[in-house]
């Protein structure tokens, strides 16, 4: 979980003439072999999430009181929990709910960081000063700490998973969007839209924006491996989604306490999730490769 | 680089008084009612009512944070028109709060049986009671005082007042009395040294928390040593030869240990060692007040786990720096020069090489910490961590305070020792 390491990278500045399309550098994730294996493991979660309703054998929610902690069987293939709940349903529609929220923190994440660090780094001066000071002073705070005292607060649900995770993540976007934009300012397009009077907000946003996506949209994928490992934490320590939820980090919280009669009920949702963000980092990691490659 | 330094403890006091600040409104802002929580469900609204006046909920917002924070002894002893004091007599488990007579003598006052009683205790520690006479008329003509209790309350007495029954509240934890008509509660302030009474488990936070601290500490020493040897060959070695099968092998490992979240990785060492090898405890029991190092095998899995989850980060951090520095000008003109092989790299490369990942590991205490929260959790490790998890969930404003402010100070601590480390081993860098 390197998000720090992201530098800016100047693959962003499409050579003059040439027009890079948004996704050409997500073609370049076939040329690594570990990006590759990511990318298979993403979309097959992503593929369970999709057709959870079609390949799941029971309700998430459904109550077997006859099979409680079941070890695998013919009828669960994978076991039942403490209430006698399918574990592979379970373990299905969990991916639903991580991988729905996962995305949607992030995307608030950019979306907050994005604007501040084009506000400071195109203003600069008292603007950037009192937005950087603040968000450095979020920064310094331990991550954890601040989930702990957000979601005490507000109260667990998936409205305020993605409000703490959002709040946590933003600073560190916008201080690379604010590095970016220093960079990108100088430019003599700017100062040509300054020269026609355009709008400053145009200028950050059609101006500047556009040059910053490349590391912006790999930073995103990293967090997105960040997001999901913090679900998953928020939800084992009681902080997540509210209980009758499938959620991987909260089914783990709840089959630790039953470990020593059916050990394999942690084992699953544990190798779901350990399985979706190592697949995630090792994709944003063959993609940070392949396209620093040939700078 | 001392103005530096000044400049930056400075923001360091600031921060803090904000996270205080922000924490206190937060706290204040969660729903939930702190006396309802302690005196349980079937609690009378009249008890959650006195219950929320003798812990002073009922003052201003403003007030409790600057009591909090400075205290308010000084404030109160208007009130008794005595100097109050917080002492901790022989053959008593905690410090109690006392007024202090002219003759030196340390006074607190109860009701008993109807009747107001002042307990006397003279320099040498010899206790008596005698009856209370010396009450004192207001404005109104009405016989008054203002004393100390047995439980660190300011307290408002009128001569024949009744007192209320207050019946049996939540398990263990009895109201003290309820025979004063105000209640004050008395606070020493973070500042003077002070986090106050935890709500949760009603006793002072401090010795608690230095307990706690002690044992997170502990866990992340230990975890450090294994964390950083390790790292640091594991790094320099697959960054001293790029892309070979060593570095990759390093690399993809290292990625995948930390990619998997600690309490997935955790859940995994339990089932390998514990559940089918059975060499090694799969809980952390430890009973009240004994030291994690007083038996080691419970700290195996906490440790391993977090090395695990923690080691591949500063492999990461390491192997980067060498491999920028192996590509460095001076390398190859160390090359060109015929120097031996290992002579470059132990003079030359690692010594540049270490400079950044120490300095990242430095900024890095702050998943390190996360990674603790987790861990502790995992395990049941009675650490800070599990301790301001479980405040968090109480609304323990006292105890999830000061475990905020240690982390504070841990966090922006360790970053400034980083900047300041940076300068001495990279002397090009000075801070203005």
């Amino acid at each position: 979980m390197s998000v720090a390491e992201t530098t800016p990278s100047k693959t962003s500045e499409a050579p003059a003439g040439t027009q890079r399309k948004w996704w050409e550098p997500l073609t370049l994730i076939f040329r690594s072999g570990v990006g590759t294996v990511g990318l298979v493991i993403i979309v097959f979660w992503v593929l369970v999430a999709i057709l959870a309703p079609l390949i799941a054998p029971y309700s998430p929610l459904a109550q077997d009181s006859t099979a409680i902690n079941q070890p695998p069987s013919a009828q669960y293939l994978l076991g039942t929990d403490n209430m006698g709940r399918d574990m592979l349903s379970r373990l299905i529609y969990g991916s639903r709910t991580i991988l729905l929220l996962a995305p949607i923190s992030v995307f608030c994440s950019v979306a907050v960081g994005t604007f501040l660090g084009l506000l400071g780094g195109y203003f600069g001066g008292l603007i950037d000063e009192v937005v950087m000071r603040i968000l450095d002073a979020i920064m310094a705070f331990p991550t954890i700490l601040l989930y702990l005292i957000i979601i005490a607060a507000l109260g667990p649900s998936a409205l305020n998973v993605v409000l703490a995770i959002t709040f946590v993540g933003a600073p560190g976007v916008a201080r690379l969007v604010r590095s970016l934009t220093l960079d990108i300012r100088t430019r003599d397009y700017i100062r040509a839209a300054e020269t026609r009077g355009e709008n400053p907000f145009y200028i950050m946003f059609f101006e500047i924006l556009p040059n910053a996506r490349g590391p912006i949209i790999i930073d995103s994928m990293l967090r997105v491996g960040y997001a999901i490992f913090s679900i998953g934490t928020l939800g084992f320590l009681g902080l997540g989604l509210p209980p009758p939820t499938p959620d991987w980090g909260g089914m783990i919280s709840e089959a630790r306490k039953y470990i020593w009669t059916s050990p394999l009920g942690v084992l699953w949702p544990a190798l779901a999730i350990s399985s979706l963000v190592v697949a995630l980092n090792l994709f944003a990691d063959g993609l940070r490769e392949e396209s620093t490659r040939y700078q | 680089m001392a103005r530096y330094i000044l400049r930056r403890l400075s923001f360091m006091v600031l921060t803090m008084l904000i996270v205080s600040i922000a924490v206190f409104l937060i706290t204040e802002a969660a729903p939930g009612d702190v006396a309802r929580h302690i005196l349980g469900q079937f609690a009378s609204e009249a008890q959650v009512e006195l219950m929320r006046e003798q812990m002073g909920l009922t003052q201003p917002l403003y007030v409790r944070y600057f009591d909090w924070l400075a205290g308010n002894d000084w404030r109160h002893s208007r009130l008794v028109d005595m100097p109050l004091t917080f002492v901790q007599l022989e053959g008593q488990q905690e410090p109690q709060w006392y007024a202090v007579a002219e003759d030196g003598t340390l006074r607190q006052w109860r009701m008993e049986g109807g009747e107001l009683t002042e307990i006397r205790v003279s320099l040498d520690g010899a206790r008596e009671r005698v009856p209370f006479d010396n009450w004192q008329l207001d404005e109104n003509g009405e016989e008054i005082f203002w004393g100390v209790d047995t439980a660190g309350h300011v307290v408002l007495w009128r001569r024949g007042g009744a007192a209320v029954d207050t019946g049996a509240a939540a398990a263990g934890r009895t109201m003290t009395e309820s025979s004063g008509e105000q209640y004050l509660p008395l606070r020493r302030g973070l500042l003077r040294g002070d986090p106050g009474i935890s709500t949760r488990t009603g006793r002072p936070v401090g010795p608690t928390l230095v307990r706690r601290l002690r044992n997170s500490l502990t866990l992340a020493a230990i975890a450090f040593a294994f964390i950083m040897p390790i790292a640091l060959v594991m790094g320099l070695a697959a960054g001293l030869r790029e892309a070979s099968l060593l570095d990759r092998s390093i690399s993809i490992f290292s990625l995948v240990t930390t990619s998997v979240p600690e309490f997935a990785s955790g859940v995994f060492l339990i089932l390998i060692f514990a559940f089918w090898l059975k060499v090694l405890p799969g809980a952390a029991i430890f009973v009240s007040d004994i030291a994690p190092w007083q038996d080691p095998k419970l700290l195996v899995l906490p440790v391993l786990t977090l090395t695990l989850v923690e080691v591949g980060y500063v492999t990461r951090m390491a192997r980067a720096s060498m491999i920028e520095v192996v590509n460095a000008p001076y390398i190859r003109t160390a090359f060109l020069k015929g120097l031996p092989y290992w002579r470059i790299v132990t003079k030359h490369a690692i010594r540049n090489a270490l400079i950044a990942p120490i300095t990242v590991i430095m900024l890095h205490v702050n998943w390190l910490v996360g990674g603790i929260v987790v861990v502790e959790s995992v395990f049941g490790y009675p650490g800070l961590g599990m301790y301001l998890l479980d405040s968090a969930l109480f609304k323990d404003v006292n105890a999830i305070e000061a475990g905020a402010m240690i982390m504070v100070t841990v966090a922006v601590g360790t970053q400034l020792i980083a900047d300041v480390i940076y300068t001495f081993l990279n002397p090009r860098i000075r801070y203005k």
